[in-house]
């Protein structure tokens, strides 16, 4: 399975890094989205620590739409869906390579959210970048893993974008809310024990959204159109 | 009835309240070149998916000896990404199916369809009929057990589509069940060993091909 998915995960940013399609859109979306919410704040005001989290993780959730729609759309685009279908590969290795890909893909775009966010809205980040890091590559799986599943949902239909919108973010609220709260923390220097709670909350919608996944991925993922 | 690859027993397929399919039996023997004929709607294209596994029937039965990974499937898509080249379209198809890493069988398989020369060219710039022949070379260079081609010579030109024809009877010769849909009966008469004639969602006649006219073939579809 591992093979397989690293197969997938391979031909997935191969496919998105040559001619940056599906970056770009995602990149230049998040980006607008941080400009738009640092005009209410006034010139040379500093938005609070918890604002300015909230807005980074709000980018990154209009930001796994996009994603995960351009990673489902390749298979549609020539019915290569079918062949996956019938490799001798487990479903679900179709699962973690497209997470696994999201999941490098929303990173890149989070390195580019991140100074854009600590530039428009007045950030002095107080705490361990190594740390921030961390915390945004976990919530982010979780994001992934979830994105990866319901991504599934959504294939070869018309209203892709708004389908996987509307099922996504109530799904999301736990990790979004755990993402904020934890990137507020490393954004004002406190230690990441004052927030654990919310950490036990990112471990929990990473592992609850995986399990899930390599549960239910086979029954939506299937030849039926 | 008779062993076979794989065996349809009384299987009937609905979308929504239509049916497609109703009650077919059938079966996949190894060695035999299969053609799937009949007007347009018959269910030719849905007989092949449920072959594939790709569509659950909505009753009968399907029973298979064939393992995951051992049928080869051409739809009415061609199964490529337009955004890799035909080296990389096979060598992911060669990853995901659980083949060693080897240039030499996709060096081969592209020969066999006469691709060679635009290996390293993007799969999007192909022509329809180029698109099919790389199409042909990822359901080749797996070795399936079972061939399932949907109208495989569209988009050929008559050279290549001669070419397809021998490919499948030289995959039958060597042991895999091959079965194709194909509007031209005529030619690919002479290579099949078996006729399946699908009209009104029922198979109208399942027989040699020696014994099959095909100036009966023009109806309608009405289930």
């Amino acid at each position: 399975m591992l093979g397989a998915a690293l197969a997938v995960a391979r031909k997935d940013l191969k496919l998105a890094l040559s001619g940056a399609q599906g970056l770009v859109q995602t990149v230049l979306l998040g980006l607008l989205l941080i400009f738009i919410m640092s005009l209410s704040r006034e010139p040379g005001e500093m938005s609070p620590p918890l604002a300015a989290a909230a807005i980074f993780w709000l980018a990154t959730a209009f930001g796994q739409i996009l994603v995960f729609n351009f990673l489902y759309g390749l298979e549609e685009a020539e019915g290569a869906r079918l062949g996956l279908l019938l490799s001798p590969a487990p479903t679900q290795s179709v699962w973690l390579g497209k997470a696994v890909a999201g999941w490098v893909l929303l990173f890149c775009c989070q390195l580019v959210f991140a100074p854009a966010a600590v530039a428009f809205l007045g950030q002095s980040v107080a705490g361990s970048v190594g740390l921030g890091l961390l915390v945004v590559a976990a919530v982010d799986w979780g994001l992934c893993a979830l994105g990866s599943l319901l991504g599934a949902l959504s294939v070869g239909r018309s209203s892709r974008e708004s389908l996987l919108t509307v099922i996504l973010f109530p799904l999301l609220v736990p990790a979004l809310l755990a993402g904020i709260r934890l990137l507020e923390t490393v954004i004002s220097g406190r230690g990441l024990e004052a927030v654990g709670a919310w950490t036990g909350t990112v471990v929990a919608f990473d592992a609850v959204f995986t399990a899930a996944a390599l549960i239910l991925f086979p029954f939506l993922y299937t030849g039926e159109e | 009835m008779a062993q076979g690859l794989l065996r349809l027993c009384r299987v009937s397929r609905f979308y929504g309240e239509r049916a497609v399919l109703r009650n077919i039996e059938l079966v996949l023997a190894p060695g035999q070149a299969l053609l799937v004929v009949g007007p347009n709607g018959a269910g030719k294209s849905t007989l092949l998916r449920l072959l594939a596994g790709l569509l659950p029937p909505s009753e009968g039965e399907i029973t298979t000896e064939l393992a995951p990974g051992e049928i080869g499937y051409l739809g009415h898509k061609t199964l490529i990404y337009p955004k890799l080249t035909a080296r990389a379209n096979l060598a992911f198809w060669q990853a995901m199916f659980g083949l060693p890493r080897d240039d030499a069988p996709i060096e081969a398989v592209l020969a066999r369809v006469g691709l060679s020369r635009f290996a390293d060219e993007e799969a999007g710039v192909f022509s329809r009929g180029m698109s099919q022949r790389l199409s042909l070379a990822r359901v080749f260079l797996t070795g399936p057990r079972l061939l399932l081609l949907d109208e495989p010579a569209s988009g050929l030109d008559p050279a290549s589509a001669a070419m397809l024809r021998r490919e499948i009877r030289a995959a039958a010769d060597a042991g895999a069940a091959v079965a194709w849909v194909s509007h031209n009966v005529a030619a690919d008469l002479a290579v099949c060993d078996r006729v399946v004639l699908l009209r009104g969602c029922r198979v109208a006649y399942d027989g040699p091909a020696r014994d099959f006219d095909p100036s009966g073939l023009a109806g309608e579809c009405v289930c």
